[in-house]
């Protein structure tokens, strides 16, 4: 495990001795804060629930082979390699989705090849774009989803031109 | 967005026509079924949090913290509003530390704050601040390759660290230069 383990319940005995020294009541204040949490996934819920139905039938119909096999011409050229372009294009839509494709590559490949380098960087260096975009603009009255969302997309995808080049070197 | 769930249902949709009509209605229930254990899993994940957070705030600690962070994220956002500013300070944080579902909260309510007041430049920005990955150590990576037998989990930590940087300054970059013209 790393550092973060020692880190959560490191943080959470500082904070609560902390906050004993200063005469906070922690249970009536720990609970009020818990009230929030039941709304606040509410509000996310009707989002959530549509962005996955649309990652299930984008990954089960076939449309996301196809899309990748269309794109992974052009993906090569960039020096992405053909055999992580599935998860290139599955990230933005679906955590679980990118996280099983990882584990496929490392086993068809191995972790410490070229590609499960690659892999690895393209994963750790993007975000699910439209679940996070859906969870962040969620029960907004105005909604721009359209620019930010893209911009990010954009950022992530030249982010995986960029590592898997720094993979050759690095 | 309404566009391209638009366009996606509809090729989705025509090739489940055209190839397996039978899965079409299992594709939509497990992304339901999905949505539903993902609910759950993060309801529980925010009671975590937004109880440390309420603990956080009556102990007058996030006071101190959001002074700390405040002409950092005063002028990164554009904004004036100390409690979306203090949520938003609280975001990167989280994000940093790579505390897993300590950000979401933080996030939304600063963007639902600064989306009221009329600043969508700041809520854009925290949205592809968190949409290009700010994660300092990527945990589940070096997990996975330490399970699937690599000899250097480790290894892939530099040209991650530059590919996020790399994405996170450019998302930032993109949002200032785009910024609608008041």
């Amino acid at each position: 495990m790393t550092w973060v383990a020692f880190l959560i319940p490191a943080l959470f005995l500082a904070l609560f001795l902390f906050a004993l020294f200063k005469k906070v009541k922690l249970y009536d204040c720990f609970t009020e804060g818990i009230k929030e949490a039941l709304p606040l996934a509410a509000s996310l819920f009707p989002y959530l629930a549509a962005i996955l139905m649309l990652s299930a039938l984008f990954e089960q119909s076939g449309l996301s082979q196809r899309i990748t096999a269309f794109l992974t011409p052009a993906f090569r050229v960039l020096g992405i390699p053909a055999e992580i372009s599935p998860l290139v294009l599955i990230k933005p839509f679906s955590g679980s989705g990118s996280t099983a494709l990882l584990s496929e590559i490392f086993s068809s490949y191995g972790a410490d090849s070229y590609i499960g380098r690659c892999a690895s960087v393209a994963y750790g260096s993007s975000e699910t774009v439209f679940y996070i975009s859906a969870v962040y603009f969620a029960g907004l009255k105005k909604k721009h989803l359209l620019r930010p969302t893209a911009i990010a997309l954009f950022a992530n995808f030249l982010g995986v031109v960029l590592g898997c080049l720094f993979c050759r070197f690095l | 967005m309404n566009g391209i769930f638009a366009l996606i249902f509809i090729l989705s949709c025509a090739l489940f026509l055209f190839t397996d009509p039978n899965g079409f209605l299992s594709a939509m229930l497990s992304g339901g079924e999905k949505a539903v254990a993902l609910t759950l899993s993060l309801l529980a994940v925010y009671c975590v949090w937004l109880g440390f957070f309420k603990v956080l705030e009556k102990s007058g600690l996030a006071a101190s913290l959001s002074r700390a962070t405040m002409p950092a994220t005063r002028r990164l956002f554009r904004s004036s509003d100390q409690e979306a500013l203090t949520l938003a300070g609280g975001n990167l944080v989280a994000n940093f530390l790579g505390l897993p579902g300590a950000p979401t909260p933080l996030g939304i309510r600063a963007v639902r704050k600064f989306s009221d007041a009329g600043n969508d430049f700041a809520a854009e920005m925290l949205f592809v601040l968190n949409a290009t990955s700010l994660q300092l150590l990527p945990t589940t990576v070096i997990a996975l390759r330490l399970s699937a037998g690599s000899s250097s989990p480790a290894d892939i930590f530099l040209p991650t660290l530059l590919a996020t940087l790399f994405t996170t300054l450019l998302g930032a970059g993109l949002v200032f230069l785009l910024r609608r013209r008041k």
